[in-house]
C-alpha cells in the first residue's frame, strides 16, 4: 500500500518544483492499522498551480479519449446592469476566430480531428472545454488558450453574432422550466447581480460593444481565476507544460477585485399568467447555502428525499420519495423535481413542478406539508435511502471523460480541491435524520419562499397564504 | 414585476409565537415528535457541525487510488448447456453493469396485437416471485448504489442495472427475477396503460416529432411485416393487452436461445455462477404454469426476413408549436428513407462512414465546432436554405436489413423544396467524393466510436448486442481499422446500392404540398436527382 501512495506522490510532486506549489499536499500517513483507509478504483487527482497561479487538474484514465477545459471564475454575476450578457457574449465570440486563425480555419481544424468545441456560461462560471483524442491532447490545450486570449472580437462577427444570441434568447423563452427559473432568480434576488439573466436584456444584446467584451476579459480572465482541467488520456506533467507554454499570455495579477458583495435574497413571488399556456410551470424555494457550506450535504440529502418524478414513470407509489407517492396518487402534477442550486454565498433550495392548472393549489400544499414533515418527523430508515440514492448519484455520473473533467474543473472553482470519493461518501454517510431535521428547521421552516409561477396559475394560493403553509401551528 | 415582501418573516414569528401560546395543548397530540421547535426558533445553533467543504474531513485518510494501467479488456464468453450465452469485460471504476439482452421486440409482434414491447418495457422491473412489489427491488439497488433501465428497440430488449461491483450476486438476482419471473399484476397492467396512455398524450403534445416519425418511416418501409410494425402501442389497442397475453409472449420469446447476459467490470467466473443460479436453477415463471398463458396453439416466434416495401406514411395533422414566443413559424416534417443493410453486411462500415459524411442537424443547435459543421447536410442544404430548419441523417441497422433517411423540416409552404432539395443530396451521394471530406468522416467516426465506448453502459451493450447477433465482440480496434479502409469507391458503391430500391417516405403535419411517391422515386432515378415537374433550375449548385 506504501508503493501506491509513495507513486501517487511522485506523481503529484514531480514537475512541479519549479512550476509552483502542489495545491493539496498528501500527507504520509501509517496505513497499516487504519480501517477507514479503503481502495478506490479510480485514479488520483493530480492539481498544480503554476507561478502566475493558473491551477491545472487532472485524473489520468489512459483512455483513448480525453477532455481537456477551462474552467474560469467569471459569470453574469459579475456583470453590472450595463453590461448584464458580456459574459456570455464573449462565449459566442469564442468560435468565431483568433488572431492565429479565421473562423473556418478554426472549425475545419476541430472538425478534422474528430474532436467537439463546447463553451457554457452560468452565473458564476465560463467553461471552455474540448472532447478529443489522446493523442490530439496538446493541439485542443492549444486551441482552447488561442480562443480566450487571442480571440479576434471583429466588428462583423459581433453583429452577426447579436441576432444569434437574440434568437437563443428565443429558444430559451420556449422552454419554460428556463423561464421559470430566470423569474425565481429574478423575484429571490431582485436587485442585485443574481437576479439578471445570464442572457442579459435585449437592449444589451444589442448595444454590446467591442470594448465591453475587451474590459471583461481584462477584468476577469486571470490566471489565478482559471482552472486548466483534464480527464481520461491526460498526463498531468504533459498538461502541466503545456499549461506553462501557453497560457503565458493571461495576466497574472489579481487586479481590483471583482464585486461578489453578497447578493440579497428576498422572499417573494412573481407570477405570469398565461391561460393560453397549457401546463403551469411553478418553482417554489427557499434560500439555501453557498458552494463551500457544511449545510450543503444534509440540503442535498434532503433534496434527494424528495427527489423527482414524472407521470410517465407510473406507479410512483413505490418510489423512495414520499411526495412522489403523494402526487401520483392525487393526480396533481404531471412532473416535479427538487433542486438545489449553489453560489458562492447563497443558493436556491425547493422543487419545480408541471401541472394542470386546477391542481395546483393541491401540489403547493403537499410541496408545503413534505418540507414541513422534513422540519420535525423524518425516519433513520428514509434517510438511509436517500443518502444511497445521493451517493449513487453523484458517483455513478461520473462516467466518461467530459463528466469527470466537468467535476473536476467545477470542484477545483468551489472548493479549490477535489473533494476525494472517501470523503464524499464519508460526509453524506454521517448524516442522521437529525441532522436533516435540524438543518430544515435552520433554512425551511418559518422561513419566506420565493414563488415563480408561469401559465395557468390562476389557482395558485396569494403570497400569504404560501407563506403561511411553511409552519404548523399545532407545534 | 416583483412584489417586495419586507419584513415578512417578522410579521410571521410573531404570529407563530402568539398563536403557538395559544394552542400549546396542542403539542401532546404529538408526542411521537422528539423536540417540538422552540418559538421563535432559535437558529444560530442550527446546522452542520461540519467543516466547510473547501477543507478536508479531519479523520478522513486519503484512499488507496488505483493506478493508471493498460485497460485489460480482454472479452470472455460461456455458452451455458440450455443455451443462454454469458459474456463479459473487465474495467477500471467502481461500478459495473450487468444486463440480459433479448431478441425480442416490436418487429416479432405480427401475430400479436401491437404493443407488447411497449408494455412489456414499462413493466420491467416491477414485482416477481421473490420480490413482492418494485419498492423491494428498488432498495436492494439503493444498497448497492444501483440504478436499473429497461429499452426495447424494434429487435432488441436490454434490461440493465449499473451498480457497485460488489453487488454482482444481488444485481444478477434482480435481473434473472425481473425477465424470467415477473409477476405482471392486474394493478401493475393498469398502472401501465396510465403510463402508456399519457405518452402517447404527450407525444401528440410535443413539437418533437422523431419518435412519431421513426415509427412512420419503419412502416412505410417495411409495410404490415417485422420492422414496419410499430414499437409505440396504437391508443386503440392500451385496453386490450392483458395478462395472459403478455405471459404467452414472455413464454415463446424470453428463451435461454435468444438471450445473453453481458457484464462490464465485473469477474467473468462469478458472474457465470450467478447466472446458473438465478437464470437456469430457478424456473421462468411461466414453466408449468399453464393458467398464466393463452389457450390454443402456441403463437411461435416470427422468423421472416425482413421485406423492404416502400411507400409513403402520411399524417395530415396540426404539429404543436413551441410553447411560448419561440419565433419558430409552424413546421412540417418529412422523412426519406433509402434500403441500407444489416449491420452484419461487408457494407456496413461504409454505410456508416456516408452517414457521418452525411451529417446534419438543426439549423439552430447548440455546441461549438465539431458537430459536425462541415457535413454535407450543413453546407449543402441547412447553409443555403434558410427556410430549413433541420435535415439530419441517420442509419438504423438490423440483423437482417436497414434504414437509411434523410429527416428534414421546413416551414409548410416549403415541403416540395424540401423533398426535392434532399432528392437531390440523395443522389449526389452517389457522385465524386471529395478526399477532405471523407477523411473528415471516417476520423469523425472513429472518434465517436471511441467517446462513446468512454461510457461503461454503453460498452455494456455494444458488447451484448454484438454476442446476441454474432456470438462474439469484435474490438473497437477492429473497427477503427475496418473504418480506416473505407475508400471514395466504397462510398459511392453504397450509395448506388442505396438508391436502387423504392424510397420511403414519411410526413406528418401540414404536408398537402408533399410531392407523389413516383415522382420522388423518379427523382431518385434522375442522374441530376430532379423530381418531374420541378420549376427547378439547378442554378444553386
Amino acid at each position: 500500500m506504501d508503493s501506491i501512495l509513495f507513486f501517487e506522490k511522485l506523481l503529484c510532486f514531480r514537475g512541479s518544483t519549479n512550476n509552483g506549489y502542489v495545491m493539496a499536499p498528501l500527507r504520509w500517513r501509517s496505513t497499516a492499522a487504519n480501517p477507514l483507509i479503503r481502495d478506490v478504483n479510480v485514479p488520483p487527482t493530480c492539481i498544480t498551480a503554476l507561478n502566475s497561479g493558473l491551477r491545472v487538474a487532472t485524473e489520468d484514465t489512459g483512455a483513448p479519449t480525453a477532455t481537456v477545459g477551462l474552467w474560469i471564475d467569471a459569470g453574469s454575476r459579475y456583470e453590472s446592469e450595463q453590461t448584464n450578457g458580456v459574459a456570455h457574449f464573449l462565449e459566442h465570440m469564442a468560435f468565431k476566430g483568433t488572431s492565429k486563425r479565421s473562423q473556418t480555419d478554426l472549425e475545419l481544424e476541430v472538425e478534422n480531428m474528430g474532436a467537439h468545441l463546447n463553451a457554457y456560461t452560468s452565473r458564476e462560471q465560463t467553461v471552455f472545454y474540448a472532447k478529443c483524442l489522446k493523442q490530439d491532447v496538446p493541439k485542443a490545450v492549444e486551441i482552447l488558450s488561442d480562443i480566450i486570449t487571442n480571440s479576434t472580437l471583429g466588428s462583423n462577427e459581433i453583429e452577426r453574432e447579436r441576432s444569434v444570441i437574440l434568437r437563443e434568447m428565443q429558444e430559451v423563452e420556449t422552454n419554460l422550466q428556463e423561464v421559470a427559473f430566470d423569474y425565481l432568480h429574478a423575484t429571490a434576488y431582485q436587485g442585485t447581480p443574481l437576479g439578471r439573466t445570464i442572457l442579459g436584456p435585449t437592449e444589451n444584446i444589442k448595444s454590446i460593444s467591442r470594448d465591453d467584451l475587451q474590459d471583461y476579459i481584462k477584468t476577469h480572465y486571470k490566471a489565478p481565476r482559471v482552472v486548466l482541467a483534464g480527464a481520461g488520456g491526460v498526463d498531468h506533467n504533459e498538461l502541466v507544460k503545456l499549461a506553462e507554454t501557453h497560457f503565458k499570455k493571461l495576466d497574472t495579477i489579481d487586479g481590483p477585485v471583482p464585486d461578489v458583495s453578497p447578493c440579497r435574497y428576498t422572499g417573494s413571488e412573481v407570477r405570469l399568467r398565461d391561460d393560453s399556456i397549457p401546463l403551469a410551470h411553478i418553482a417554489i424555494a427557499v434560500e439555501g447555502c453557498g458552494w463551500t457550506d457544511p449545510d450543503n450535504i444534509p440540503l442535498m440529502v434532503a433534496n434527494t428525499l424528495l427527489g423527482a418524478w414524472d407521470r410517465s414513470q407510473g406507479g410512483g407509489a413505490n418510489n423512495a420519495s414520499g411526495l412522489a407517492a403523494i402526487v401520483a396518487e392525487d393526480n396533481c402534477a404531471h412532473s416535479f423535481q427538487s433542486f438545489n442550486t449553489c453560489y458562492k454565498d447563497t443558493g436556491l433550495w425547493g422543487v419545480y413542478f408541471v401541472s394542470d392548472g386546477m391542481t395546483i393549489e393541491n401540489m403547493v400544499w403537499n410541496i408545503q406539508e413534505a418540507w414541513k414533515k422534513m422540519c420535525t418527523s423524518l425516519t433513520e430508515r428514509d434517510v438511509i435511502r436517500a443518502r444511497n440514492l445521493l451517493k449513487t448519484n453523484m458517483l455513478l455520473q461520473l462516467d466518461g471523460t467530459t463528466p469527470i473533467c466537468e467535476d473536476i474543473g467545477r470542484q477545483m472553482l468551489c472548493y479549490n480541491r477535489r473533494i476525494p470519493i472517501n470523503e464524499l461518501e464519508q460526509r453524506i454517510d454521517s448524516v442522521t435524520a437529525k441532522d436533516i431535521m435540524n438543518v430544515c428547521m435552520k433554512y425551511i421552516y418559518d422561513k419566506c419562499p420565493v414563488v415563480a409561477a408561469v401559465g395557468p396559475v390562476e389557482q395558485l394560493p396569494d403570497y400569504n397564504n404560501i407563506r403561511s403553509g411553511m409552519y404548523w401551528i399545532r407545534l | 414585476m416583483a412584489s417586495r415582501v419586507v419584513g415578512f418573516q417578522k410579521v410571521g414569528t410573531r404570529f407563530l409565537a402568539k398563536q403557538a401560546k395559544r394552542f400549546s395543548w396542542n403539542s401532546r397530540h404529538f408526542a411521537s415528535q422528539a423536540d417540538p421547535p422552540k418559538v421563535p426558533i432559535d437558529r444560530s445553533q442550527l446546522g452542520c457541525k461540519q467543516p466547510p467543504l473547501s477543507e478536508p474531513l479531519p479523520g478522513v485518510p486519503s484512499p488507496n487510488y488505483a493506478t493508471v494501467k493498460d485497460d485489460n479488456s480482454e472479452t470472455k464468453y460461456t455458452v451455458l448447456p440450455n443455451g443462454l450465452r454469458i459474456a463479459s469485460e473487465t474495467r477500471f471504476g467502481q461500478f459495473c453493469t450487468v444486463g440480459v439482452v433479448i431478441d425480442s421486440g416490436s418487429r416479432y409482434e405480427v401475430a400479436y396485437p401491437s404493443g407488447v414491447s411497449h408494455f412489456l418495457e414499462k413493466l420491467a422491473f416491477n414485482s416477481t416471485s421473490v420480490y413482492s412489489d418494485r419498492e423491494k427491488i428498488m432498495t436492494e439497488l439503493e444498497n448497492h448504489g444501483g440504478i436499473c433501465d429497461c429499452q426495447s428497440s424494434r429487435d432488441t430488449f436490454v434490461y440493465a442495472i449499473s451498480a457497485d461491483s460488489r453487488g454482482l450476486d444481488a444485481v444478477s438476482k434482480i435481473l434473472g427475477e425481473v425477465v424470467l419471473r415477473p409477476q405482471i399484476s392486474t394493478a401493475e397492467i393498469d398502472i401501465t396503460r396510465q403510463a402508456i396512455q399519457f405518452e402517447l398524450e404527450t407525444l401528440g403534445m410535443r413539437p418533437e416529432q422523431e419518435t412519431l416519425l421513426m415509427d412512420m418511416i419503419h412502416a412505410a418501409a417495411y409495410r404490415d411485416n417485422t420492422l414496419g410494425l410499430p414499437k409505440l402501442c396504437p391508443a386503440p389497442n392500451v385496453p386490450k393487452i392483458d395478462q395472459k397475453l403478455l405471459f404467452t409472449y414472455l413464454k415463446n420469446h424470453y428463451t435461454p436461445s435468444r438471450m445473453v447476459v453481458a457484464g462490464v467490470g465485473v469477474d467473468h467466473d462469478r458472474l457465470v455462477e450467478s447466472v446458473q443460479k438465478y437464470f437456469v436453477d430457478q424456473q421462468p415463471i411461466w414453466e408449468g404454469n399453464d393458467e398464466l398463458i393463452l389457450p390454443g396453439p402456441l403463437l411461435n416466434v416470427d422468423d421472416s426476413v425482413a421485406q423492404w416495401t416502400g411507400g409513403l406514411v402520411q399524417e395530415e395533422c396540426e404539429i404543436p408549436q413551441f410553447a411560448g414566443p419561440s419565433g419558430l413559424p409552424e413546421l412540417a416534417h418529412v422523412v426519406l428513407g433509402l434500403e441500407s443493410c444489416s449491420h452484419q453486411d461487408p457494407d456496413f462500415i461504409a454505410v456508416c462512414v456516408l452517414n457521418m459524411m452525411m451529417g446534419g442537424g438543426g439549423s439552430f443547435s447548440a455546441g461549438g465546432p465539431g458537430k459536425g459543421m462541415y457535413t454535407r447536410l450543413y453546407t449543402n442544404v441547412l447553409n443555403r436554405y434558410h427556410w430549413m430548419y433541420n435535415a439530419t441523417a441517420y442509419n438504423h441497422a438490423y440483423l437482417d436489413s436497414g434504414l437509411f433517411c434523410i429527416h428534414a423540416s421546413a416551414p409548410p409552404t416549403h415541403v416540395r423544396e424540401l423533398v426535392e432539395v434532399i432528392t437531390r443530396e440523395m443522389v449526389a451521394m452517389a457522385g465524386s467524393v471529395g478526399n477532405s471530406e471523407l477523411r473528415r468522416a471516417k476520423t469523425q467516426l472513429q472518434s465517436m466510436l471511441l467517446m462513446n465506448l468512454e461510457s461503461r453502459p454503453v460498452v455494456f451493450e455494444d458488447l451484448a448486442r454484438q454476442v446476441l447477433a454474432t456470438g462474439q465482440r469484435k474490438s473497437p480496434k477492429y473497427f477503427i481499422e475496418a473504418i480506416e479502409n473505407i475508400s471514395a469507391d466504397d462510398i459511392q458503391r453504397v450509395a448506388q446500392r442505396l438508391l436502387r430500391a423504392s424510397p420511403a417516405v414519411a410526413a406528418r403535419g401540414d404536408v398537402s404540398k408533399i410531392p407523389q411517391l413516383r415522382d420522388v422515386q423518379s427523382g431518385l432515378m434522375d442522374p441530376n436527382g430532379r423530381i418531374p415537374g420541378s420549376r427547378h433550375r439547378m442554378s444553386l449548385r
